[in-house]
């Protein structure tokens, strides 16, 4: 399928807080993070502790999409939950979207039967949210103009 | 695809290096990993086998200037080489915002090139997606070895859509190359998001 840039508004992001929010104290989970299925972190929540989200992004896509290409060599279309489970903490993925996954990481307050009934709701949530940003058209604002001369030098300079 | 996020302001690029197996895509990442400071980049993560070969990808997250307000973040990817490996090489390379094809220089690996970027235009069309519409470079890798092809024959077997790409020679081990690359391939996906050559600028308008 035809992968499109996603444009989030500060409205988009408000929302997708209010129903992260939502889902973290309905579930009991410490964090929640929304991840394209390129490995792009879209929006986060909770963080009793710091993760690396940039990286647990990026992994977590790549396992969520290696699981559904194993999926398809069974003949399923698609697995639709991911779940890790560790001493200390356990991490659940679902599907939000054809796009976008909600990776929630939780610890022994839970358990993968809460975070997966909260899970289901927030994805539907957060999934409207989602398809709205990606049906609107693009602002044009501080896009519509061309990168003048100064703005498109080069990003890192060496030496190196 | 690229992320701009008004929230947090900030765009967030893909970036994915392609290129048959040892052609130096690693050690591309790998480099730039060793020289920015740590305030321009996160952890560097290679998911490799016993023997370094990638099985999955690298991944480098960096970041760079700010432009009209938004802070700029590229994310970098490599894609394992090896012919066995396609899957996972098609996996990662969803969603990329640009691409950097690494070639292997050297007159004996002039094949796997071809063969790898006949590769690539297959696997992006898993995207409906050519390499037309995706900002690319190529790099001519390893120019350090004396075994090397001259550059106007690599340019003649792979530069080769009706619109040249930009090309950079490169010997990445040294880094000679690669932040040229870098600093070019990200210039492009940016540059896109911006006025006339905006993707998506049809349907929006
Ligand atoms: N001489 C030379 N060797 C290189 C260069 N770039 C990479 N290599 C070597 O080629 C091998 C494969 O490199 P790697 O980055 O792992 O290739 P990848 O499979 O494309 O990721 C390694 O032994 C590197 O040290 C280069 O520019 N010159
Ligand atoms: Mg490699």
């Amino acid at each position: 399928m035809k992968l499109r840039d996603t444009v989030i508004l500060e409205q988009d992001a408000e929302r997708i807080h209010q129903v992260l929010m939502r889902f973290l104290s309905d579930s009991g989970a410490g964090e929640a993070l929304v991840i394209d299925r390129g490995g792009q972190l879209l929006a986060m929540d909770g963080g009793g502790q710091a993760l690396d989200a940039v990286s647990i992004s990026a992994l977590a896509a790549a396992a969520f999409s290696s699981t559904a290409a194993m999926a398809q060599l069974l003949g399923e279309t698609e697995f639709t939950v991911l779940f890790h489970e560790g001493a200390k903490r356990s991490i659940h993925v679902s599907r939000v979207e054809e796009e976008a996954i909600l990776l929630a990481v939780f610890d022994e307050r839970t358990t993968v039967g809460m975070v997966r009934v909260f899970a289901k709701e927030a994805s539907r949530a957060v999934g409207a949210v989602l398809g709205e940003a990606r049906a609107r058209p693009r602002p044009a604002g501080e896009f519509a103009a061309p990168l003048n001369a100064a703005e498109s030098g080069p990003a890192w300079t060496p030496p190196y | 695809m690229s992320v701009i996020n008004y929230a947090k302001r900030t765009i967030d690029f893909k970036i994915v290096y392609y290129g048959p197996g040892l052609a130096g895509k690693t050690a591309n990442l790998q480099y730039v990993h060793r020289c920015l400071p740590h305030a321009n980049k996160g952890r560097m993560i290679s998911l490799a086998t016993g023997d370094d070969r990638t099985i999955y990808f690298d991944f480098l997250p960096v970041s760079a200037l700010t432009v009209r307000g938004f802070e700029t973040r590229f994310q970098l990817y490599t894609v394992p080489g090896q012919v066995q490996y396609d899957m996972t090489r098609r996996l990662v390379l969803r969603g990329a915002d640009g691409l950097v094809f690494v070639a292997d220089s050297q007159f004996e690996r002039l094949r796997e090139n071809v063969e790898s970027l006949r590769n690539l235009e297959t696997n992006l069309r898993e995207y409906e997606c050519t390499l037309d519409e995706i900002p690319h470079v190529l790099q001519y890798n390893k120019r350090d070895l004396p075994n090397v092809a001259p550059v106007e024959y690599l340019e003649f077997v792979l530069n080769r859509r009706a619109r040249r790409v930009p090309f950079v020679e490169a010997a990445a081990l040294e880094g000679e190359g690669v932040f040229d690359t870098l600093n070019t391939v990200s210039r492009m996906a940016l540059a896109s998001e911006f006025g006339s050559e905006r993707r998506g600028h049809d349907e929006a308008s």
